[in-house]
């Protein structure tokens, strides 16, 4: 459609407390409570099952309208109880909704009040309120600002050691795949040592949990308890994701003195040796054997399939930082990324963008835009005519009608299965992106060919959309 | 009814909640009631009842005035389906900010309003109010109204605040919207007999499959409500002399409206299962007293339930004898599943709903066997809880259900919004064989619970023994037993080894 100054069509963001109840759900033994009306904690139950393919179950204080009106401090407390009666979690994630905040609730008396009242059942409970007013930015700021209360509330509280334990914090500024996760931590495991680092949140088996032939109320996995009380004896801190601003690091850094870095999502071969070569220089050893070799089947990889990708008109949309890695996967083998999207505002994701672009193809005409909804996505696709979309599944429909192809990868994907076994980090992560996108490419072209064959009278010469079939 | 202790352990407040049905015990289901705080219900809010029964609206603007979160997780959230324009997939929403929260929404939303109007030219918007708006205080009804009469089309208020009731208010809501469209055009009449569909959202295509059953009994189906509903069709539904509802919960209050306001009469049928939709067939041939659309009607039963009834029967000779857990949104559909399970040689052990009110909870006691648990708001750890000790072999519920029967090694069957295949009419019902076959004669089930344990020397090829020292301790060391839930009874789980 045409220009709209009022209206949101087709949202590309979802609201700050999906955002919370990802990073929550990243803590051992943790579950969320969404204090507001019950409809948000099913929505974003069906929005996370659909997407994960996991029991997700989220409390909610069921607020009525007597809450409403007369503050919400019994439904939450009643939640809380019953909620600890039922799961019997050692940590609870309190986020609010636009509701809870407009009535004005303080959740954080209201919590203390209920420790006090109901000092048996939340002995050694943790519970952690995070202000996320739906109104306010989008659910990549909901997870940052739970990620940072989670840090805030275990080194402030669980005091029980002071001592240096030369550990790497590692912190994510947005939320990856379970299938990402466990990747990153063998690359941790493999690069400096497996009881060497320290990651947060860790949704690598509490968001894909193994059949076991029980279910289990809480799933196991998560970051420990002790492990982020813990956080702040580390040597030195390392934030994924740099188009927004990661909270948590720069607290553990401004509290601890803690020194740390922040790093792009390790996505394609730029991005991924940055994170070794930094990896390598914490660890003071070569980088692995190992992982030599795993980049060299990349760049064997990236060789075979070059003419392929070679000039594609990609569009990459998403969350902020994984259109970033996207976009540089898409550069460093010789796409033509004519548009990169990010779902929210984000401070540094357009410089970040166009520095990479700049580093690999100057002269790539690319339209950078943020903070935007589908439907203006849409229109700026239709005029710029890509040949290809990677992102989340609500693209689809863009893709269907212009007649491409979408590689669905991101938050969310509700029409394909394993969206949590998606890679996309590291050297194999960017292998296996790689294989995607070219044989999506290849499918595409046998099907012009198949067209062309199926015409044979009139002889038609291959044309130069036509790929290099004689090579491949 | 009740003897509940007996049945699981749960909260205390939720026990009133949950019975077994017992021949000699009378007794009341609690139910009807808002959710309890913490107790982990599936239902969703007032908000998402008024979205679900109206959405399916397919030429309307549906405008969500709230923030952005409530459209982005509605968006084209229901498989209904559209002979025409697609408008309706579409998300709208006012994606309201914390200056609109502090200064007001309603400038917005009237800016909004104008601004969808100017581009998309719809024949109707229902501006549906969220938590948000019931708080600031925004006056829906005169934003509606003046941008109504300035934009010269219909823009309705949907009253739906999530806070301020359950699901069912926001069903009331709809239909409180549906009313200011009905009797608005004049029909067009092209046969004596008349009817609307009612509570029928056109899931997967369902209506499809019933329209034409109708129409061959020469009867003019003026409109479904509100599945594959245009606003015209809405807009001439007075022309009807019958209303059918089927998803009683939702539409029932519209259609005693239509009664009242038109004297048009209701009756709630299914076109779920061989036996319901022979006795909705025939419902309708007798309220218009045609004995030769009896005489269609009935030729239509026969040969339709002849033409399935092959597949049919081979499909219950592998389903004979297993149980069936329900747990569905609204009672009307958990009403009519009882007897399709019937039909295909199903036993129900478990029936719930979200919705239900006294007299739904009562006509399914009629309907089910004795030791079968009826609950109303169930959560998933009640659910769980109930499958195993109830022994279900299948669930048939929606997404968030779905994971949980996985989890638990249950065969599942979806028949909600996210369904893609039609389970009404006959061919509907031979698809909704056909899953429940699919699910709980799938051999992946031979794999639940099972654990790898090393080869041993005499029932294994060489080959892996060779495997067996170098691996062999290390996966044992892996294999732990994990703690059953606390405060679960028990009740093992059918657990199959491959080994």
């Amino acid at each position: 459609m045409t220009e709209r100054n009022y209206s949101t069509v087709n949202p590309c963001i979802m609201c700050q407390p999906i955002g919370s109840v990802m990073a929550f759900k990243g803590i051992e033994d943790s579950m969320v409570l969404l204090h507001g009306s019950q409809g948000c904690s099913t929505y974003m139950r069906l929005h996370l099952a659909h997407h994960f393919r996991e029991p997700v179950d989220i409390g909610s204080s069921s607020l009525s309208e007597k809450g409403a009106v007369y503050g919400g401090s019994e439904n939450l407390k009643k939640g809380l109880k019953n909620l600890i009666l039922r799961y019997r979690p050692k940590v609870i994630g309190v986020s609010t909704t636009c509701l809870a905040e407009t009535i004005g609730d303080d959740i954080g008396r209201i919590i203390s009040e209920f420790k006090e009242e109901e000092e048996d059942l939340a002995k050694d409970l943790i519970i952690i309120p995070v202000p996320t007013p739906s109104y306010e930015e989008s659910h990549n700021s909901g997870y940052i600002k739970a990620v940072e209360a989670i840090v805030k509330q275990f080194t402030t509280h669980e005091s029980e050691s002071d001592i240096f334990n030369n550990k790497l914090n590692v912190v994510l500024s947005e939320n990856i795949s379970p299938e990402d996760t466990r990747e990153l931590k063998n690359i941790l495991s493999n690069t400096i040592g497996s009881n060497s680092f320290i990651f947060l949140p860790d949704i690598s088996e509490t968001f894909d949990a193994p059949m076991t032939g029980e279910l289990q109320k809480i799933f196991p996995g998560g970051t420990t308890h002790s492990d982020i009380a813990d956080m702040k004896n580390s040597a030195a801190t390392i934030g994924l994701g740099i188009t927004n601003d990661n909270r948590a690091v720069g607290y553990l850094e401004q509290t601890f003195d803690i020194p740390s870095q922040n790093l792009p999502l390790p996505i394609g071969l730029e991005y991924t040796d940055r994170l070794l070569a930094a990896l390598s220089k914490i660890a003071g050893t070569d980088v692995p054997e190992d992982y030599q070799k795993e980049r060299g089947r990349l760049i064997d990889a990236m060789v075979d399939a070059h003419k392929y990708l070679y000039g594609t008109k990609v569009a990459i949309y998403g969350d902020p930082n994984n259109v970033l890695g996207m976009l540089s996967l898409a550069l460093e083998n010789g796409m033509h990324p004519i548009m990169v999207v990010a779902s929210s505002k984000s401070p540094k994701f357009a410089e970040y963008a166009m520095e990479r672009v700049k580093q690999v193809k100057p002269d790539c005409d690319v339209t950078i835009l943020e903070d935007v909804d589908f439907d203006t996505f849409n229109d700026a696709v239709r005029k710029a005519k890509p040949e290809m979309l990677i992102g989340n599944s609500n693209g689809k429909y863009i893709a269907k009608e212009m007649g491409i192809p979408l590689v669905r990868i991101g938050f969310p994907i509700h029409d394909r299965v394993g969206a949590q076994r998606l890679l996309d980090v590291g050297y194999r992560g960017a292998m296996e992106m790689l294989d995607r996108i070219t044989n999506t490419i290849l499918e595409v072209q046998e099907d012009k060919l198949a067209v062309k064959w199926s015409e044979p009278e009139s002889y038609v010469p291959l044309g130069e959309d036509s790929f290099h079939s004689a090579e491949a | 009814m009740p003897d509940i202790t007996s049945v699981i352990n749960t909260l205390d407040e939720r026990q009133p909640y949950i019975a077994l049905k017992q021949a000699k015990k009378g007794g009341e289901l609690a139910c009807d009631n808002t959710s309890i705080a913490g107790s982990m219900s599936q239902r969703a809010c007032v908000y998402s009842g008024a979205r679900v029964a109206l959405n399916p609206v397919t030429d309307a603007i549906h405008l969500v005035h709230g923030p952005i979160g409530c459209a982005s997780y509605t968006w084209d959230i229901r498989g209904s389906l559209s002979s025409d324009k697609e408008t309706f997939r579409t998300s709208f929403s006012t994606d309201m900010k914390e200056l609109d929260v502090v200064f007001g929404g309603e400038k917005k939303l009237s800016k909004c309003i104008d601004e969808l109007v100017e581009l998309y030219n719809p024949p109707v918007i229902f501006v549906y109010s969220t938590c948000i708006v019931g708080i600031i205080g925004d006056d829906l009804q005169a934003v509606c109204k003046e941008s109504s009469e300035k934009v010269g089309i219909p823009v309705i208020p949907v009253q739906s605040e999530g806070f301020k009731g359950t699901k069912s208010d926001g069903y009331k809501a709809a239909c409180n919207a549906l009313k200011e469209l009905i009797g608005t055009r004049e029909p067009e009449i092209t046969s004596e007999y008349r009817i609307n569909i009612l509570g029928d959202y056109n899931v997967a295509g369902d209506v499809w499959l019933v329209k034409p059953l109708f129409e061959k009994m020469g009867i003019q189906v003026i409109t479904s409500m509100t599945g594959d509903a245009t606003v015209d069709s809405i807009s001439k539904s007075h022309g009807a002399q019958l209303n059918l509802v089927q998803c009683s919960g939702s539409m029932t209050f519209l259609a005693k409206w239509m009664n009242q306001e038109f004297g048009i009469p209701f009756r709630k049928v299914s076109y779920f299962g061989i036996e319901d939709l022979a006795i909705a067939l025939r419902t309708v041939a007798e309220f218009f007293g045609s004995e030769e659309m009896m005489k269609t009607a009935e030729q239509i039963i026969e040969n339709e339930t002849r033409r399935i009834m092959p597949e049919i029967k081979a499909i219950r000779s592998r389903l004979e004898g297993k149980t069936a857990a329900i747990y569905m949104g609204g009672a009307a559909k958990a009403l009519t599943l009882i007897k399709g399970f019937h039909e295909l040689g199903m036993e129900v052990v478990i029936i719930g709903t979200q919705t239900g009110k006294r007299d739904d909870y009562k006509q399914i006691s009629y309907q089910v066997k004795d030791g079968t648990v009826i609950v109303d708001d169930a959560n998933p750890l009640e659910l769980a809880d109930l499958i195993r000790k109830q022994k279900a072999d299948l669930m048939v519920a929606g997404v968030k259900e779905r994971f949980l029967a996985y989890k638990l090694g249950v065969a599942f069957c979806d028949f909600n919004h996210d369904r893609v295949i039609e389970f009404e009419g006959y061919d509907g019902f031979l698809n909704f064989a056909r899953e429940l076959d699919a699910s709980i004669n799938s051999p992946v089930w031979k794999a639940y619970g099972s654990k790898l344990r090393p080869a041993n020397d005499g029932d294994t090829p060489s080959e892996s023994s060779d495997l067996k020292a170098e691996n062999g301790t290390k996966l044992k060391s892996s294999i732990k037993e994990t703690n059953k839930m606390q405060d679960l009874n028990t009740a093992t789980l059918h657990q199959e080894s491959i080994a």
